[in-house]
């Protein structure tokens, strides 16, 4: 099996790991990288989100790269969202509003939403459902999600 | 227990769940790793029904990085098959013997038929694609009629035919009796006024969740077996594994993650999967681990509903209901699925058909048919979404053949007084009806409604209203559970103090995402005046919990939460009892003790008091000069049980416009009324509520599990399996109308199991009323536009 040697900045730190060509980078980050908050879904077909990053700070699916691609950029995962241990205000929104059940998607929606907010500061209610399309949830029916990204947007914008 | 004025029940408390699962921090199966462990993955069929010819594995084992590689002939003399006594019901069928892999033949697309143990799952699902397979096909039983049609081909070896279950469910046990009784009913049908005859379907659907199935077995000699396993039910599955592999239950450990990504039923069966991953932990000396792939999620569990019903009602023009007759036919698939087999769910959907409407009379019965396909698995509104959405879609029909409001036909024939049992025995212990109903109807402004809707049909636009409601189990009965899955109902807690006087609550159940460690902290921080974040709540470990038959039924705020409280309640005694002692008040009794904002007092003078520490730390840590007959500790288990099963009931309504030239809709509103009980935390109950809801439309919309002629499965991925995204689905108003529980010591209701089950009736009621013009009647989900385009098309023709 061929491998590769990479470095990637991971949350701030820089990690330097020779893996297979084929390994995904959501398998990279959870087993080589160990942060275990970015979660599998769809089992790498794009559609779920629940392994969304952020990658140079632009949201992606983290199923649909392999670890090589990342070689020389730097990724955000959720584990990297709270600052100085201080939630931010998508994730503490997210407990007010309620907007998590099972909280198995919820680490890819923080990711992608907290790109979402930095592209439009102030958002509407459709904007924010249609920014949310490529993220499944099962539990919450997707209301509180909702609220919690207005919710947000109002106490950032 | 007094002295509680204002307390934690009922107050909005931000879940204490959620700051792990929003930093990355959550615990789920895949997360977990154990020195040494490796890898399976599972090889499946390509054929829906064929006799295994010959397997060949060598390629897989000579692999480098492959550890074993097992089918079927390897294991069918090491594990006993199933059925095992602990995951069958005690309700009279056919159960397919079976074991975890394919022995002889396959019987549908996606059936295990060899298992890879590598060391790393790359390797493994490399070696699992070089396994060869030769297939003798066998003809393909796709659908309930052509299983139960004469000369079917016969799925299981050794069956007469293709039936796994049947019941009557209103005419007794015996032929002569059911036949009197079909009589009877057939007299009320003769002398209706109105009769309404459909045949109503619901296609192959589920709740599948976003976390899909997994299972890590570690297996020590002297220990025994730890297994960590994503399940509704630990406690039942350990006793399964027991059975089945010869391992005394002492030995078996089962822990469901603290934290899982969604279960709604489909983690409740004991599954193949799991006993091959425990036998070859054993049988390796290794721990094995095994994470499903979505591919084989959906080939293999999540598919409920997919049941037919041939409905009649007979009903007098004034729109009173007279009776029902009902013959449900289901598509089971295999039926190879412990505590289930595929049946439970049509069996259940049958029970609750009636929903919450008097029917002096009935005759229903079912039929459950084995076909080639993955046997159905529990799913939220478990078997009920396809009967509740062919009655709902009957009242509407009967008003319109009435010239009645539907809204009025069914407040006409609500059941009006509780208690009350059903024509299929469901007993209905307690709440108003009514009373939910009329607060809906504020909600709906109907009026208001049909003139907005006149005066938009003047336009040429297509606005409709649609009316749904249902009753759910709230928690399910020994009275029910033990002859329905041979498992007891009640709900079990143990409250251990710690001396510096937090709480430590034990659960046997295993949530999914539902907030019980709030739910429950916020019920014992009620009862002992402290704070829910004193409050530590451990799930789903059978080495530490007490027994609990699984988190299903809506069974945590019904049962858990009760169980929770009584122990409080047990502790609390003691507690007042040893402080009375104490300050040698000999005419105190436990009632004259409260327990509120952290501290014990004694309510005849408030001015002798201690805090809650002080009171707990004296009886666990200085067990010395205590009344007589009393000792140190404080912890106790309570099993709560409610005399009579329980309910919760909810109506909805929804508002839509259709698009008569291309069958779009558009959901413009969808408000609920509920009867939750006294709810415990309100925002956890309004997200039960929202999430119910839209698994519901998802339900009706877009999903369905498709086989091909060949019984090829064409859904297995999230592309062609579609849910709802959130531009899908509206934004729902929760409504609430209680009455609580006298049956719950906090007069709380179980909530949200059944909820999606009204959600299709409800919507199609409103796309039916808004086509009320083209006299369209939806009597088949899925509900897609290009179909209603159809019928829109065929009536304008018509016209």
């Amino acid at each position: 099996m061929s491998t590769t040697t990479i470095t990637v900045t991971i949350n701030g730190e820089t990690i330097e790991e020779t893996v297979p060509v084929r390994m995904l980078l959501v398998d990279f980050i959870r087993e080589r990288a160990g942060l275990t908050g970015t979660h599998i879904g769809c089992t790498y077909e794009g559609v779920c989100g629940a392994c969304t990053v952020q990658l140079d700070g632009e949201a992606v699916k983290s199923c649909l790269m392999v670890a090589a691609q990342a070689d020389g950029h730097a990724i955000t995962t959720v584990e990297g969202l709270a600052e100085g241990g201080t939630l931010s205000p998508l994730q503490r929104a997210f407990n007010e509003q309620h907007a998590l059940q099972c909280g198995y998607c919820t680490p890819g929606i923080l990711m992608n939403m907290d790109e979402f907010l930095r592209e439009n500061p102030d958002p509407s209610d459709e904007e924010i459902r249609h920014g949310l399309v490529g993220n499944l949830c099962r539990c919450t029916g997707y209301a509180h999600i909702v609220d919690a990204v207005r919710q947000a947007a109002k106490e950032t914008g | 227990m007094s002295g509680t004025s204002e307390g934690w029940v009922g107050t909005e408390f931000h879940r204490k769940e959620d700051h792990r699962l929003t930093t990355g921090r959550g615990r789920f199966l895949a997360d977990l790793v154990v020195p040494g462990m490796v890898h399976i993955v599972f090889r499946r069929s390509d054929h829906a029904h064929a006799r295994i010819a010959r397997i060949d594995v060598s390629a897989a084992k000579a692999m480098p990085g492959v550890i074993a590689v097992v089918t079927g002939d390897d294991i069918k003399d090491e594990i006993l098959p199933m059925p095992q006594p602990v995951v069958q019901p005690a309700l009279p069928a056919n159960y397919p013997r079976h074991w975890p892999l394919a022995v002889g033949r396959v019987k549908w697309h996606g059936e295990p038929v060899a298992a890879v143990v590598a060391r790393d799952p790359y390797i493994a699902e490399d070696a699992a694609e070089t396994i060869e397979v030769e297939y003798d096909p066998l003809p393909y039983v796709g659908d309930p009629e052509s299983a139960l049609a004469d000369g079917a081909t016969i799925i299981h070896e050794g069956w007469e035919d293709n039936v796994i279950f049947q019941m009557d469910f209103t005419g007794g046990a015996d032929a002569d009796s059911q036949k009197a009784h079909e009589a009877e009913v057939q007299k009320v049908f003769d002398g209706a006024d109105i009769v309404i005859k459909e045949r109503f379907t619901c296609h192959r659907c589920g709740v599948t969740p976003m976390e899909t199935r997994g299972a890590l077995f570690d297996w020590d000699e002297s220990d025994g077996m730890t297994g960590w396993l994503t399940t509704q039910r630990p406690h039942i599955d350990r006793l399964a594994l027991s059975d089945i592999l010869d391992i005394p239950a002492e030995k078996l450990r089962i822990i469901a993650p603290r934290d899982q990504g969604g279960g709604f039923g489909v983690k409740a069966p004991f599954y193949r999967e799991p006993m091959l991953i425990a036998y070859l932990a054993r049988k390796l000396g290794r721990p094995i681990r095994w994470i499903e792939s979505r591919q084989e999620h959906l080939m293999a569990v999540s598919q409920e509903r997919d049941q037919i019903h041939d409905l009649e009602v007979a009903a007098s023009k004034d729109g009173t209901l007279l009776a029902i007759r009902d013959r449900g036919l289901a598509d089971c698939g295999d039926g190879c699925e412990g505590v289930y087999w595929g049946f439970l769910m049509p069996f259940l959907g049958a029970v609750e058909l009636p929903n919450a409407y008097h029917w002096p009379i009935g005759d229903i019965k079912v039929k459950v048919a084995i076909t080639n396909k993955s046997a159905l698995s529990p799913a939220r509104a478990f078997g009920e979404l396809p009967t509740r959405f062919a009655m709902e879609r009957a009242i509407d029909m009967v008003a319109r053949r009435c010239g009645m409001e539907p809204a009025d036909v069914r407040r006409k024939n609500l059941v009006a007084e509780l208690p009350y049992t059903s024509i299929t025995n469901e007993y209905f212990d307690s709440g108003d009806f009514i009373k939910v109903w009329d607060n809906l109807m504020a909600e709906a402004d109907l009026p208001g409604f049909r003139a907005r809707q006149a005066a938009a049909r003047a336009e040429g636009r297509y606005l409709g209203i649609g009316f749904g409601l249902g009753v759910e189990l709230s928690g399910v009965a020994s009275e029910l559970f033990v002859p329905m899955e041979n498992q007891p109902g009640y709900g079990a807690a143990t409250v251990r103090l710690d001396p510096r006087g937090k709480v430590l609550v034990f659960e046997g159940d295993a949530p999914g995402g539902q907030g019980h460690e709030t739910t429950v902290a916020q019920a014992v921080a009620h009862s002992f005046g402290i704070h829910p974040n004193d409050i530590i709540v451990t799930t789903g470990d059978t080495g530490t919990t007490p027994f609990g038959s699984g988190t299903v039924g809506a069974r945590a705020g019904s049962y858990f939460v009760s169980a929770a409280v009584q122990a409080c309640e047990v502790l609390k005694e003691k507690i007042a009892r040893i402080m009375a002692h104490d300050l040698e008040l000999a005419d105190a009794a436990p009632a004259d003790f409260s327990f509120a904002d952290g501290f014990v007092t004694y309510e005849k003078d408030t001015n002798i008091k201690k805090t809650f520490r002080e009171a707990v730390e004296r009886i666990i840590m200085a067990p010395i000069n205590l009344p007589a007959g009393e000792s140190g500790g404080l912890e106790h288990t309570a099993f709560f049980e409610a005399e009579k099963p329980m309910i919760a009931f909810n109506a909805d309504v929804c508002t839509v416009e259709v698009d008569i030239e291309t069958g779009q809709f558009k959901i413009l509103s969808w408000t609920t009324s509920e009867d939750v009980g006294q709810i415990i935390n309100p925002q956890i109950v309004e997200g039960q509520m929202q999430g119910a809801i839209v698994q519901g439309l998802s339900n009706t919309m877009f999903e369905e599990f498709v086989y091909d002629e060949n019984g090829q499965q064409l859904t297995a991925d999230f592309e062609t399996y579609k849910l709802a995204t959130a531009a899908d689905v509206p934004d729902i108003k929760v409504t609430h109308a209680p009455t609580p529980c006298p049956y719950t010591p906090l007069g709380s209701r179980g909530i949200g199991e059944g909820r999606p089950s009204d959600v299709p009736g409800t919507l199609c009621n409103a796309i039916c009323d808004a086509l009320e013009p083209f006299g369209i009647e939806i009597t088949e989900l899925p509900l897609r536009p290009d179909s209603l385009w159809r019928q829109i098309q065929a009536a304008r023709g018509a016209s």
